[in-house]
């Protein structure tokens, strides 16, 4: 059964991801942002495939939940008008296609050259949340860490840039 | 975790943190002074890392984190552009609109990142690492939210480094995918298992391609012209020399640790990624009379100049690297303090005009600066040029006979210097020799400035007389790659 549900969440992954920046029939941002939620569902999906259930879980909860509210509270306070109303450039089309092109080719063309998938056994208890705890903070202790004075760096960033009355 | 192993970056993360709490209880009349306080932490830290030297390489944190000669070497220069960005910025400090102090906190955490960039043993850290420099770049390119210019330029950083970045993840999911780790080291034990899988070299390229957005190189080197000239003055320096810097201990690492057994079949890519990288930054730079936007050309010529002694894929072009970068950090300094203080609202080369007269240190500093990028003994930056020439000359007599590719890139790198000397003495010119120039009245340098100025100057004229001493460091340092 496995394999019949990765094609379908997978198909569904490309298919909605391709929906979110190339819809052929509305250009209405909201519509894309809702594709790319239904692109994060399904992508969970995969995550479950993997067994990495609480990634899976994280990834409804986080990107899902509060990333993608926040992108549709961004869309609605800009101007959307303005947006649908811009003409796609025929030579940015171009550009765009010819670079996925040679981007997909040399993904093709190195699958057809390697062996992915061979003498790797699916992992179980790889997915769990005390596997996932352990890597967290024993053998990625260092660039976790890290992560929070990014996050430090990010919250100082948007406070300067958006406060209304400069000091 | 061995903390003792993070003694520098842990001291510049408290000095960042320290500011970031001193600065709610200081008077705004006096967050000048915590500028220079910030220099004088990052002078001790320096000094510190002194008493660090020696010892055998030790690799910890879980593998990830390697303190050797190469990281130690990038360590001191990234702590000394700190000392000198910091400076700079106290002398910009009434041009930021925003809070002066949490421009200070902020370029300290980017100096954190570069600092362990320097010392990635692991695609995870090297990924953090380089993020952390990012975002940080983000909020201080775009420092002066009134400046549409600035705006400009960060909303353009983001957008292309983001899009660096991507490809950088999907390069890094790529490898793990293939060899099942992040390490280096276990990447480099596999390496020749792993070098049969042509995804595994797919993964490599878009890991180069996004480091190649870091050092500004062909083909994703569009930004820096547009950024340099938009970010504030001290910003743009730490960009050009930090973030190049950073960009190249990277791949250094990736290249000759993590992968030495593909360096060798990559030689011909980055030589021909060093020949368009050269011609397009010279030739682009030549109709620009914006000062900033020219050292945005220049330094995307300068990162070609560079990927020359990555390309001769041995011991001395890493060391010439080094050598090079060290030399060009001192002579883009002295460039960015002269722009600094001369350069207030227009930035067009013509400002410059009378600056002989107007202030003989200011004017010799930026001409002795231009000469050294333009590669002119007896200064560092014709040393690091020979340097880079003798590595690929090398790399061509050990090549096989027929091939005469390493002196053919010679060939472009020489084209490229002389076509750099033009617009280089452009500037001089205008200094020297402009016709009434419009305004002559005399600026007053102040201390904090002269004092970074004349370190600037000296070790310039130091490095290009007398190498050995740094030049045996970058020997030294380079032990740690594989060949």
């Amino acid at each position: 059964m496995e394999p019949v549900f990765f094609y379908i969440f997978a198909g569904l992954t490309l298919l909605c991801g391709g929906l979110v920046i190339a819809n052929p029939f509305t250009r209405n941002p909201v519509t894309s942002a809702m594709f790319l939620f239904l692109t994060i569902l399904s992508m969970s999906g995969l995550f479950v495939l993997l067994h990495a259930f609480f990634l899976a879980a994280v990834q409804v909860l986080v990107y899902a939940g509060a990333v993608m509210v926040l992108f549709v509270f961004v869309i609605m306070l800009l101007d959307l008008k303005e947006e649908e109303r811009r003409r796609m450039k025929l030579a940015a089309v171009v550009l765009g296609a010819v670079a996925t092109g040679v981007i997909a080719l040399a993904m093709i063309g190195a699958m057809r050259h390697s062996r992915v998938g061979l003498g790797l056994e699916s992992n179980v208890a790889e997915g769990s949340t005390i596997a996932l705890g352990k890597n967290l903070f024993a053998n990625f202790a260092l660039p976790f860490e890290l992560v929070s004075l990014l996050l430090l760096v990010a919250m100082i960033g948007a406070v300067l840039l958006s406060k209304k009355d400069l000091r | 975790m061995n903390l003792s192993l993070l003694t520098l970056e842990l001291g510049v993360i408290g000095l960042a943190l320290a500011l970031l709490l001193i600065d709610l209880w200081t008077p705004p009349a006096l967050t000048g002074r915590l500028g220079l306080a910030a220099a004088i932490g990052l002078l001790l830290i320096l000094a510190l890392s002194w008493n660090m030297s020696g010892g055998p390489p030790v690799v910890g944190c879980g593998g990830m984190f390697a303190r050797d000669g190469l990281a130690l070497f990038f360590k001191r220069l990234f702590l000394a552009v700190g000392v000198l960005v910091v400076l700079m910025g106290v002398e910009y400090r009434e041009r930021l609109a925003l809070g002066f102090g949490e421009f200070n906190v902020i370029l300290l955490i980017a100096l954190a990142g570069m600092m362990f960039a320097a010392s990635a043993n692991d695609f995870v850290l090297l990924f953090v690492a380089m993020e952390l420099m990012s975002v940080s770049f983000y909020v201080l390119v775009s420092f002066q939210r009134s400046r549409l210019p600035s705006l400009e330029a960060g909303v353009k950083y983001l957008i292309l480094s983001a899009l660096a970045a991507a490809f950088l993840v999907f390069g890094i999911a790529l490898i793990f995918g293939v060899g099942n780790t992040t390490n280096f080291a276990a990447l480099n034990a596999e390496g020749v298992r792993l070098a049969q899988d042509k995804l595994y070299w797919l993964g490599l390229l878009m890991v180069l391609l996004g480091l190649a957005f870091k050092i500004a190189a062909f083909p994703l080197q569009m930004w820096a012209p547009d950024v340099y000239q938009g970010a504030p003055t001290p910003v743009t320096a730490l960009l050009a020399i930090g973030s190049k810097a950073a960009g190249f201990v990277l791949l250094l690492r990736v290249l000759f640790v993590a992968a030495p057994v593909l360096a060798a079949h990559w030689s011909k890519l980055l030589m021909l990624a060093s020949a368009v990288t050269i011609l397009y930054g010279n030739l682009c730079a030549i109709p620009q009379r914006n000062l900033k936007r020219l050292l945005g050309y220049s330094s995307i010529a300068n990162a070609g100049y560079l990927l020359l002694g990555v390309a001769a894929v041995n011991a001395s072009g890493a060391a010439a690297v080094l050598y090079y970068l060290a030399g060009y950090l001192f002579t883009l300094a002295a460039a960015f303090l002269v722009i600094c203080v001369v350069m207030r609202d227009n930035e067009d080369i013509g400002a410059l005009a009378g600056l002989s007269r107007r202030s003989p240190l200011l004017a010799g500093a930026l001409a002795l600066a231009m000469v050294s990028l333009a590669g002119v003994p007896p200064l560092a930056g014709f040393l690091g040029k020979f340097l880079l020439f003798r590595a690929l000359i090398e790399r061509g007599a050990a090549e096989s006979p027929e091939s005469f590719r390493s002196y053919w890139l010679a060939g472009v790198a020489v084209i490229g210097v002389v076509i750099s000397l033009y617009y280089y003495f452009a500037v001089i010119r205008v200094m020297y020799w402009a016709k009434d120039p419009p305004d002559l009245s005399p600026i007053i340098v102040p201390a904090r400035v002269q004092i970074p100025l004349a370190v600037c100057l000296v070790a310039m004229i130091y490095l290009g007389v007398m190498p050995g001493a740094v030049l045996a460091g970058a020997t030294e340092a380079v032990k740690a790659l594989k060949f």
